[in-house]
């Protein structure tokens, strides 16, 4: 029988039993029977091509119907109790009475809310039981020590500036820092102590 | 699940772990989830599906909307079982909105659904599922008279009877890789043929 397609098109209509297939529609009809042998022990492909998804599932319809892809009782039972599990939010298992999991957290979070509260209570009762019930400040005296210890400006020792002298800034620098030292050296000689 | 309708005491035990259900004991609808599990797979679900894995997530589905909203189920004095069949239904039709090809397979069935889904009908559940294998099996059988003849063996031998290739090429006298053709093609002849008599308009108004 001869086409106008190519054989493995679905919508194509289907060679003779004893016509000779093309390589393609061998190729093809191998992957099938491997996908089919797969399906039948159980272990169905995860990933297949449009056409042939579309045949599988016309097999395992044929299959169905003749009773040959019955659900094995444990997966049944695992499927009731996904079920029920999906319906009721994962709380059933093992339970005589489910409650669904929206009245579960309703129950519960005025609880929740309490116990919060207390912990916030005893938090604040116990940091305010150790905390210091008075300040002492202690404001030490400022010791008695010599004038020429201290900072204190200049105007004393170099007096108004002359427009004359202005250009004599390092002469009056050099003042300066000799009566600081004098200073130094005087507390130096005392051991620090006034 | 028994082709035997089911007893007086039986659907009173049903009505009463329905009845626990609505009162708040949700886990006693455990047994008849149990009970209807293998019917609605596999006369309602996956001969719609045609895919096993996706026909054990609707029926999970199913068996989960059916404990969510039992408060709002009616007893009628008969099983529970149209109703969550009803449910399954429902969502085989979700699942083929999203593939018009594989709506092809739930197409070629929903001619029965139409009349035994009726909510006056007071069909027991294990005769509307008897039923509805039956009826099922005919719409294949009325598909497999328009196939060949080796076609309609390939499919018996390999997929009815589910014998290893090597036994279904010995049985056809022809070598593995012949029969392998031979199946391909039997499955797309079948393919074709099923449910193209049927129209394309909604199922069965769900």
């Amino acid at each position: 029988m001869a086409f106008k397609q190519p054989p493995d098109d679905l919508d194509d209509l289907v060679p003779e039993p004893d016509a000779e297939p093309s390589a393609a529609e061998l190729a093809h009809a191998k992957t099938f029977a491997s996908l089919v042998d797969k399906t039948l022990a159980g272990r169905p492909p995860a990933a297949t091509s449009t056409d042939d998804r579309a045949l599988l599932e016309v097999a395992t319809v044929i299959r169905a119907v003749s009773g040959n892809a019955d659900l094995s009782s444990a997966k049944q039972r695992s499927l009731v109790e996904e079920a029920l599990r999906q319906a009721v939010g994962g709380r059933m298992s093992g339970v005589s009475t489910a409650i669904p999991i929206t009245r579960m957290r309703a129950k519960r979070a005025p609880w929740i809310v309490a116990a919060a509260s207390m912990l916030v209570a005893v938090a604040a009762l116990i940091l305010w039981l150790r905390s210091p019930r008075e300040i002492v400040i202690t404001m030490r005296a400022p010791a008695t020590v010599p004038e020429t210890w201290k900072s204190r400006p200049a105007d004393a020792l170099i007096g108004p500036i002359g427009r004359e002298h202005a250009g004599e800034a390092s002469a009056r620098l050099d003042t300066i820092f000799a009566d600081r030292l004098d200073g130094y050296r005087e507390r130096r000689l005392h051991g620090g102590k006034p | 699940m028994a082709s035997e309708p089911a007893t007086a005491v039986e659907i009173a035990e049903e009505q009463r772990l329905v009845e626990a259900a609505q009162a708040g004991n949700l886990d006693s609808m455990r047994p008849i989830l149990e009970r209807y599990a293998q019917p609605l797979y596999g006369t309602v679900i996956l001969p719609r599906l045609g895919n096993a894995a996706s026909a054990e997530e609707v029926l999970r589905d199913t068996l989960a909307t059916a404990v969510e909203k039992i408060r709002r189920f009616t007893w009628q004095g008969r099983s529970i079982y149209p109703w969550l069949r009803q449910i399954a239904i429902n969502k085989v039709f979700d699942v083929h909105r999203q593939s018009k090809r594989s709506r092809r397979l739930a197409d070629a069935l929903a001619h029965e659904v139409a009349t035994e889904s009726d909510p006056d009908s007071h069909a027991d559940a294990q005769l509307m599922a008897d039923q509805e294998r039956r009826s099922h099996r005919e719409k294949i059988e009325a598909t497999m008279e328009l196939l060949a003849e080796r076609y309609r063996l390939a499919i018996e031998l390999r997929l009815v009877q589910e014998l290893p290739r090597e036994e279904c090429a010995k049985r056809l006298t022809i070598t593995i890789g012949t029969f392998d053709v031979l199946l391909f093609r039997a499955v797309r002849a079948f393919r074709k043929h099923f449910g193209s008599d049927l129209t394309e308009s909604s199922p069965d108004g769900v």
